[in-house]
C-alpha cells in the first residue's frame, strides 16, 4: 500500500513539474536570412518596452527566423498551420496567398493603414492590395524595396562609359571581353529591355496586367519592338550580352570573361566576392536606338532608360492566427521609418520608405553599400512594381509558361529566324497570348 | 539486303510484336481472372461468415456484436478485454470524429472523402481543406480495414474457443497465448511491426498519391484556400489530347527516359564486365590495387562527384580551358545545360554516368568471376575449346544469368534516376515553346518540377502512375523472358 501511494505521489509530482515547465506559446516571424539577427534584436526590445509600458509580460515568446523570402510564400502554403504568424514575401506573391478565401489576413488597424499610405511610394499602393470575394483589402506592409542595378568591373569601364550601354560595349570591345553576363534567362533578366522607358518622357507603351486585368497585356508597341531590335543587336554583337553558361555569372565576371552583370541586392555579396575593390555599382544605363533598330513611329536617336521591376518586400500575417490581437502593432513597429533606417544601417536592407534618400542620414557616403542603395533608389523611381499580386495566374503565366524563352529567342536570333520586323512582331504576339492565357497559341 | 535477310528481319519483328501483344493479352486475361477470383472470394467469404454465425455457439454469436464477449465469458478476461477496448475505441473514433487542423476524422472523414469539402470560406473564415479531407479519408479507410482484421481475429478466437470446449480441451490463458507468440507464432510477432510500418509509410501515402491523380489539385486550387474536386480520368485523358504541356511533352520525355535507361544500364553493365574481366586476367598485376582504385569512386557521395564534374565541364572550366590552350577549339564548348545540340548534353550525361555506375558492376562481376566453377573451364579445355569460346559459352552466360535480376533493377533504377539529371543539367537544354520539361528531363525530374515548382500535384501524380506502369510492365516482360526465370535449373 505504501509503495502504491509513493508511486502515485511521484506521478503527480512529475505531472505538476511538466505542467509548470510547459513551453510558452511562440509568436513566429519570418524575415530574410541576412536580417534575422537584426530583427530578433528589434523584437527583444519591443517585448521589453511592452512589458514596461503595460506592467505585464508579453504573453508570447517572440521568435524571429531567417528564411529564403523568395520561397516563403510557397513554404507557408505547404503547411499554413505550421507557418509563421508574420512573414515576409515579395509583393508579387500576393496573388497565390489570397487565392480563394485567402491564407493571409487583411490589415484592418487604421493607424497601420495610415502609416502605410504615408510612408510608401504611390506605386506600392495597388500592389499591396488584393480582392477576395469581390472586396478589396490591404494585405501587405512594405518595409524593403528592391530594384535591379548594374554591377561592373571598374578596371575596364570608366564612370563616363558606364552611363550608356554603348559606352560599356565600347569598353568591352577595347578589352576583348563580353559587355554583359545575364544571371538567368527568366523574365526578371529581360526586364532591362522589356520595361525600358523613353528617357525623356519616362513613357512606355508596354502594359502588363494593367488594372489587375488578365487581358490588359500589350507588348507590341512601336517603342517596345524598337527596343527589342536594339537588344537583338546587343546580344548578337561579338562583345555584347551573353546568356548564362554552366559556369555561372560569378565565374564569368571573376575571370573577366564579362565586365558587367545586371542583378539585385541579393547578388551583391557574390559580386563583391568576385570583383573585390574593382566592384562598381550604378543604375542601369541608357541606350539609343538607331535607324537599324527603329520600328514604326519610333524615331531614330530616341534614348531609352533600361527598365526594372521595382519590388517591395512586405510583412503579411497569417489568417486565423491566435495571436492576431498583437500582429498589426508589431508590423507597424517593424515597418516604421526609424526601424527601416536602422535596418539599412545594420542589415543593408534598402528601405521602402519613400523619402529615404533625402531624409536618412545614413544614405550619404561613398561606400559600395551606399552606392548599391542609391542605385536601387534611382532605379526604383524608374521601375514598375511587378503587377502579379492581383491573381495567382499572372506570376505563373509571366514567368513559367515560356514567354521569357520566346523573348530570348528574339534577342539571340539564332539561324536569323528573327531578322525581320514581321517575325519579331509575330513572336511578341505569341508572348502576349501566353501572358493572357498561359498557353502558346497553336496557330 | 537479300530477300532472305529481309524475311529473317520481318520474322524477328513479327515475333517481337506477337510477343508484346501476347504479353498484354495475358495481362488482360490475368486481370479478368483476378476480378473473377475476387468476386468468387467475396461470395465464398460471405457464405462462410453466415454459415459460421449460424453454426456457432450463443457466446460466439454475441461476440459478433460485442467483441471479446466470447473470450471474457470463457474466463479469457485479458484477451476479451483487449478486443472489447478495440471495438470501443474504434466506435468512439468513428462516432466522435476527432478534429485535427479543423478537419474531422472518423465517420465524417468518409463523408468528406466523397465530397472533398463543401464550405467555401471568405476572408475571415477558412475554406474546407480538400487535401486534408482526402488524406483523412484514406487514413480512416485504413483504420476501418485494420479494425476489420481485429474483428475477424475476434470471431476466429471465439470460434476456436467453441471447438476447444466441444472437444473438452483446456482453453489457453493469456500468458500461454503470449508464450505462443514468442514461439510457434513468432513469425507473426516479427511481421506485425513491419506490416504496420509498410501500411503507414508506404501503402497509405501511395494510395493518397494515386487518388490525387483523379482530382484537380493544382496551383489554382491551393489546399485550404480553394476547394478541389474529383475529375475522374480527365488528367489521364489530357496526356493524349489537348495542347497543354503534359500532352505535348509526355511522349518525348518518355522516349528519352527509355533511351537513357537503356544506354545508362547497358553501358555500365558492359563496361563494368569488361573492366572486371580485364582486371581478372592472369597477366594483370596488383589486382587488389586496381579494384580498390575503382571502388574508391563509390566512397565519394554521388552528388559531390556530379557537381564537381559539372564544374569541370562548364564553359569556363578546366576541360574547356585545356582544349582552348592546346588549340583544339577556338571557343568553349557547352556540354551540358547550355549545349547547342540536345544530343551533346544527352551523350555527355550518359558518359558521366559511367563514372558513377561502372564500379558497382565491376565489383559484382569480379565476385561472380571468382565463383564460376573451374571444372567447366577444364572440361572445355579438354574438349578443345579456345579461350574465346570458353568466354562466350561459359563465362558470359554465367555472368548474364546471375546478373539478370540486377540488370532489371538497374534498368528500373535508371528510369527513376533523379540525381544525375537534376544536378548535371536540371533538365536543360530547354525546349523552345516554354515547356517545363527540358530536353534531358526524365519522367521523375519532370514530376519533381511539376509538383515542387509549379504545384501541379495532380499532373505529377499522373506521371508517377504512368512511370510505375511502364517500369512494372518492362520489368515483368523482361524477367519472364529471361533465362534466369525460364531456365533456372540449368545453372544449379
Amino acid at each position: 500500500m505504501k509503495n502504491k501511494v509513493l508511486i502515485l505521489l511521484v506521478i503527480l509530482a512529475s505531472v505538476t513539474l511538466l505542467y509548470g515547465c510547459k513551453k510558452q506559446d511562440t509568436l513566429l516571424i519570418w524575415v530574410g536570412d541576412e536580417s534575422q539577427e537584426f530583427y530578433q534584436g528589434i523584437m527583444d526590445e519591443y517585448v521589453t518596452a511592452y512589458n514596461e509600458a503595460n506592467d505585464e509580460d508579453f504573453p508570447y515568446l517572440v521568435s524571429v527566423k531567417g528564411v529564403d523570402t523568395g520561397s516563403a510564400a510557397a513554404t507557408f502554403l505547404e503547411d499554413t498551420d505550421a507557418g509563421a504568424d508574420i512573414f515576409t514575401v515579395a509583393h508579387d506573391n500576393l496573388g497565390k496567398l489570397i487565392t480563394g478565401s485567402s491564407s493571409i489576413a487583411p490589415i484592418t488597424d487604421p493607424d497601420l493603414l495610415a502609416q502605410i499610405a504615408a510612408d510608401n511610394p504611390a506605386t506600392f499602393a495597388d500592389v499591396i492590395k488584393g480582392s477576395v470575394g469581390g472586396t478589396e483589402y490591404t494585405f501587405g506592409v512594405p518595409y524593403i524595396a528592391q530594384a535591379l542595378v548594374l554591377y561592373y568591373n571598374k578596371e575596364f569601364i570608366t564612370e563616363q562609359q558606364v552611363l550608356t550601354w554603348e559606352g560599356i560595349l565600347a569598353a568591352a570591345a577595347t578589352a576583348n571581353k563580353q559587355a554583359l553576363s545575364l544571371t538567368g534567362t527568366d523574365g526578371f533578366n529581360n526586364s532591362f529591355l522589356l520595361l525600358a522607358k523613353n528617357a525623356t518622357t519616362q513613357a512606355t507603351s508596354l502594359r502588363l496586367y494593367a488594372d489587375g486585368d488578365i487581358n490588359e497585356n500589350y507588348a507590341t508597341g512601336d517603342d517596345v519592338l524598337s527596343v527589342l531590335k536594339w537588344g537583338q543587336r546587343f546580344f548578337t554583337n561579338p562583345n555584347g550580352a551573353k546568356r548564362p553558361t554552366d559556369s555561372g555569372w560569378t565565374v564569368e565576371i571573376q575571370n573577366e570573361i564579362s565586365i558587367a552583370v545586371i542583378g539585385g541586392a541579393w547578388h551583391f555579396n557574390a559580386a563583391q566576392a568576385a570583383l573585390g575593390s574593382n566592384l562598381g555599382v550604378t543604375k542601369l544605363p541608357t541606350f539609343t536606338v538607331t535607324s537599324q533598330d527603329v520600328y514604326g513611329s519610333t524615331p531614330a536617336g530616341t534614348e531609352f532608360q533600361s527598365g526594372t521591376f521595382a519590388d517591395a518586400k512586405m510583412f503579411v500575417m497569417k489568417k486565423g492566427s491566435d495571436k492576431a490581437a498583437y500582429l498589426q502593432d508589431i508590423m507597424m513597429h517593424l515597418s516604421s521609418k526609424e526601424i527601416q533606417e536602422q535596418s539599412f544601417t545594420e542589415a543593408n536592407n534598402l528601405p521602402s520608405y519613400k523619402n529615404a534618400k533625402d531624409e536618412f542620414d545614413s544614405m550619404t557616403g561613398d561606400s559600395v553599400e551606399i552606392q548599391l542603395a542609391v542605385a536601387q533608389l534611382e532605379m526604383f523611381e524608374r521601375g514598375i512594381p511587378q503587377p502579379f499580386g492581383a491573381d495567382t495566374r499572372f506570376n505563373f503565366y509571366y514567368y513559367s509558361k515560356g514567354a521569357p524563352d520566346l523573348i530570348m529567342e528574339i534577342l539571340e536570333n539564332k539561324n536569323d529566324l528573327f531578322d525581320t520586323d514581321a517575325a519579331i512582331l509575330a513572336q511578341m504576339l505569341i508572348v502576349e497570348a501566353i501572358w493572357k492565357t498561359g498557353v502558346r497559341p497553336t496557330t | 539486303m537479300s530477300s532472305k535477310n529481309v524475311q529473317q528481319n520481318q520474322s524477328i519483328i513479327s515475333r517481337i510484336l506477337v510477343s508484346i501483344l501476347t504479353f498484354f493479352k495475358n495481362i488482360g486475361l490475368g486481370i479478368y481472372k483476378w476480378i473473377i477470383k475476387i468476386g468468387v472470394g467475396l461470395k465464398n467469404s460471405t457464405v462462410h461468415f453466415a454459415t459460421r454465425f449460424r453454426d456457432s455457439s450463443t457466446l460466439t454469436k454475441v461476440s459478433h456484436f460485442i467483441m471479446g464477449f466470447g473470450n471474457m465469458a470463457r474466463k479469457q478476461i485479458v484477451k476479451g478485454l483487449l478486443y472489447f477496448v478495440i471495438e470501443v475505441g474504434f466506435l468512439t473514433f468513428m462516432i466522435m470524429s476527432p478534429v485535427v487542423n479543423d478537419t474531422p476524422m472518423g465517420f465524417r472523414a468518409i463523408k468528406n472523402f466523397i465530397t472533398l469539402g463543401t464550405v467555401e470560406g471568405d476572408i475571415f473564415t477558412p475554406t474546407d481543406n480538400s487535401m486534408l479531407m482526402l488524406l483523412f479519408g484514406v487514413v480512416t479507410t485504413g483504420i476501418i480495414f485494420m479494425f476489420l482484421a481485429a474483428y475477424s481475429s475476434n470471431i476466429k478466437s471465439s470460434c476456436l474457443a467453441d471447438e476447444l470446449q466441444k472437444k473438452g480441451k483446456k482453453l489457453p490463458t493469456f500468458k500461454e497465448d503470449l508464450a505462443e507468440l514468442m514461439d510457434a507464432k513468432f513469425h507473426l510477432t516479427m511481421l506485425t511491426p513491419a506490416i504496420i510500418g509498410i501500411v503507414i509509410f508506404t501503402i497509405l501515402p501511395t494510395v493518397f498519391m494515386i487518388l490525387i491523380a483523379f482530382t484537380n489539385f493544382d496551383a489554382q486550387h491551393p489546399a485550404g484556400q480553394v476547394l478541389f474536386d474529383w475529375v475522374g480520368l480527365e488528367n489521364f485523358r489530357n496526356i493524349f489530347s489537348g495542347s497543354g504541356e503534359i500532352s505535348v511533352r509526355f511522349l518525348p520525355v518518355l522516349s528519352w527516359t527509355m533511351i537513357w535507361a537503356f544506354f545508362a544500364t547497358f553501358s555500365n553493365y558492359i563496361a563494368g564486365i569488361l573492366l572486371a574481366l580485364l582486371i581478372n586476367k592472369k597477366q594483370i598485376k596488383l589486382k587488389k590495387l586496381w579494384r580498390t582504385v575503382f571502388i574508391m569512386t563509390i566512397a565519394i557521395p554521388q552528388f559531390i562527384s556530379l557537381l564537381a564534374v559539372r564544374n569541370i565541364l562548364s564553359e569556363y572550366g578546366p576541360v574547356n580551358n585545356l582544349l582552348m590552350t592546346i588549340g583544339l577549339i577556338d571557343s568553349p564548348i557547352s556540354f551540358l545545360a547550355t549545349a547547342a545540340n540536345v544530343w551533346t548534353a544527352r551523350i555527355t550525361i550518359i558518359v558521366i554516368n559511367l563514372w558513377v555506375g561502372i564500379p558497382y558492376t565491376m565489383l559484382m562481376t569480379s565476385g561472380i568471376l571468382m565463383n564460376v566453377p573451374q571444372d567447366l573451364y577444364e572440361a572445355a579445355t579438354i574438349d578443345g575449346a579456345s579461350k574465346r569460346q570458353a568466354l562466350m559459352n561459359i563465362t558470359v552466360p554465367y555472368i548474364v544469368f546471375v546478373t539478370t535480376p540486377y540488370l532489371i533493377t538497374s534498368f528500373v533504377g535508371n528510369i527513376t534516376s533523379f540525381n544525375i539529371i537534376y544536378l548535371l543539367t536540371g533538365g536543360a537544354p530547354i525546349v523552345p515553346g516554354g515547356y517545363k520539361a527540358g530536353s534531358t528531363d526524365l519522367l521523375v525530374t519532370w514530376l519533381y518540377k511539376l509538383t515542387i515548382d509549379e504545384n501541379e500535384y495532380n499532373l505529377g501524380s499522373v506521371i508517377a502512375i504512368m512511370t510505375f506502369i511502364i517500369t512494372a510492365t518492362g520489368t515483368l516482360l523482361t524477367y519472364r523472358k529471361s533465362k534466369a526465370y525460364k531456365d533456372e535449373e540449368a545453372f544449379q
